[in-house]
């Protein structure tokens, strides 16, 4: 049975949900930290099921979603990268307390893997990360939501000239804010060579990808998610299930 | 839960705690001299409660701002719903009804009720709504609607009249000769979106209108580009259903320019805009539930 709930205080709470260890005594929590923008759309069903199949192994974990995404309040134009940093930092210090573990494990996927690792840098409280599908950098995600918005622009073949004007500014369909936007630049791929190379996995699906961090472990799921060109499709969870749990479950 | 106007809370309910939603209620109940109704927004498709690109999460919120309380949830299967296994969609999608009206009962007392959804969360709408005296409203985004007899004709004139489908038409030609041949006949393989969909029968939409016709109720449609195979004019609906009084109770909003999922943050804001001024009525004294004249948009 998972436990939901809002965390954090004020006016700008982030939504959670806690699984709690099926099977064990659960010594490990993992923290899942999603992608953003139609990313955490198309992955709400593999990371439920990955929550599921962890805590079946043993593993406290908690999904949560930042502020201005997902059932989290705020909304995405008025928050920047450091509120995203604060509520990782947060959702680690909540999944703590609720489980009462010492051991912690952050999964991040696409811009999460970003995210994460500016928030665990060279702390030593963290375990592990596992870079699922990592963005480049902060810059290079900013280009690849604008194809993304791009494609939007190709494929709607009615939108009328002064919409496609009005919503140049947008990001793959998302107001960011110039903070944000700034954040995303600040991010460059010393973000990935802060981190001790021993802690960081990468999963890849793309066995062309550039690892963030030379030499870290890579595990190619050996599928194509198309990540600029499908907003919509969900991602299931098969074949990448294993690998993520595999990575994740590495004594 | 967090916003000076309103509180969110989880729900786990039904049997065993199936079933999923977040309740949004506004921190100060709207004063009217008539009860509210309380808005469920029914997940479509694979996407989960929050809604395509979290259209549900923003509307709760905005409809909260209001005065109305709303129930967002992921149906069986969905989100954090597990599956029902042994039931058809339809049986599954009715279990969870009678399990979200008796949740929404023992928190809020017994309100009218306003069922709202997207693509398959409008079929399901349409088709619990003849069946629940409660349910006094829908807002239906791309329901099914029927051909009429113009619909050949203003499809030719929208496809040839329409520049951007030239350029368009040249992009894919020249694409298509720069792409392998084996490649090309894949990507270009047309997928019936509509057969995914266990869609009502015009028999079932016109039972679900006359029913909220009866309960002096309202409906609003919208029609985005995905409905061009088979919707191509504002007030289609109402003429193929040839319901007496339909614009006295129903809104249509033909939208061409918009996709079915709305991607851009553009059509969102003004589909919450419209979505939050037809809803606006219910505010109004029950003397005149319904806006006086049928408003039919070409955005």
């Amino acid at each position: 049975m998972i436990e939901a709930f809002f965390f954090g205080a004020g006016s700008a709470q982030r939504f959670a949900t806690y699984h709690p260890p099926a099977a064990g005594s659960g010594r490990l929590l993992t923290i899942i930290c999603p992608p953003l923008c139609s990313e955490y759309m198309r992955t709400h069903l593999v990371l439920r099921e990955l929550a599921i199949v962890l805590s079946g192994k043993g593993q406290h974990v908690l999904r949560f979603d930042y502020r201005g995404t997902g059932d989290s309040f705020g909304e995405l134009a008025e928050v920047g990268i450091s509120d995203w940093l604060e509520d990782i930092a947060l959702a680690v210090q909540e999944g703590r307390e609720l489980s009462g573990c010492t051991s912690v494990q952050l999964l991040g996927v696409r811009a999460g893997a970003l995210l994460v690792c500016k928030y665990a840098g060279a702390r030593d409280d963290v375990q592990r990360l596992v870079l699922w599908d990592p963005v480049p950098d902060g810059a290079e995600y900013l280009r690849v939501l604008k194809r993304v918005q791009a494609s939007i622009f190709e494929r709607n073949r009615y939108l009328s000239h002064r919409e496609r004007r009005e919503a140049m500014h947008e990001y793959g369909g998302y107001w960011l804010s110039a903070s944000m936007v700034e954040g995303f630049r600040s991010l460059d791929a010393s973000t990935y060579s802060s981190v001790p190379k021993h802690k960081l996995h990468v999963v890849s699906t793309s066995p062309a990808a550039d690892l963030p961090a030379p030499g870290v472990f890579q595990g190619v799921a050996g599928v194509a998610y198309g990540w600029e060109t499908d907003l919509e499709g969900p991602i299931l969870p098969q074949p990448l299930l294993e690998r993520l749990t595999a990575c994740l479950t590495l004594s | 839960m967090s916003d000076p106007v309103l509180t969110e809370e989880p729900l786990q309910f039904g049997e065993g705690g199936r079933l999923f939603g977040i309740l949004t209620l506004p921190a100060t109940p709207a004063r009217t001299a008539h009860a509210l109704p309380v808005f469920v927004l029914l997940s479509a498709g694979a996407l989960h409660r929050v809604g395509t690109f979290r259209l549900h999460v923003r509307l709760s919120r905005q409809l909260a701002r209001m005065g109305f309380s709303s129930l967002r949830v992921d149906l069986a299967g969905i989100g954090d719903s597990p599956r029902r296994p042994g039931l058809t969609n339809q049986e599954s999608v009715t279990a969870d009804y009678k399990e979200i009206v008796s949740v929404l009962e023992s928190r809020l007392g017994q309100l009218p009720l306003v069922l709202a959804g997207l693509c398959s969360g409008a079929d399901n709408a349409i088709k619990l709504t003849p069946g629940d005296p409660r349910i006094v409203g829908m807002v239906l985004l791309d329901p099914i609607c029927f051909r009429d007899d113009g619909f050949k004709a203003r499809a030719l004139v929208l496809k040839y009249t329409n520049p951007d489908l030239y350029v368009s038409w040249l992009k894919r030609r020249l694409k298509a000769l720069t792409t392998p041949r084996r490649k090309r006949k894949e990507d270009d393989e047309p997928l019936d979106y509509l057969a995914l969909r266990n869609l009502p029968t015009r028999e079932q939409v016109r039972a679900a209108f006359l029913s909220i016709r009866e309960r002096q109720g309202r409906v609003l449609s919208v029609f985005t580009q995905y409905a061009l195979p088979y919707y191509n004019r504002a007030g289609q609906l109402g003429g193929v259903l040839g319901l007496e009084g339909y614009p006295q109770f129903c809104t249509e909003i033909y939208w061409p320019q918009a996709e079915h999922t709305y991607p851009l943050e553009l059509h969102r804001r003004r589909l919450l805009k419209e979505v939050g001024n037809w809803a606006g009525a219910y505010l109004r004294p029950r003397l005149n539930p319904c806006p006086p004249v049928v408003r039919l948009q070409t955005a």
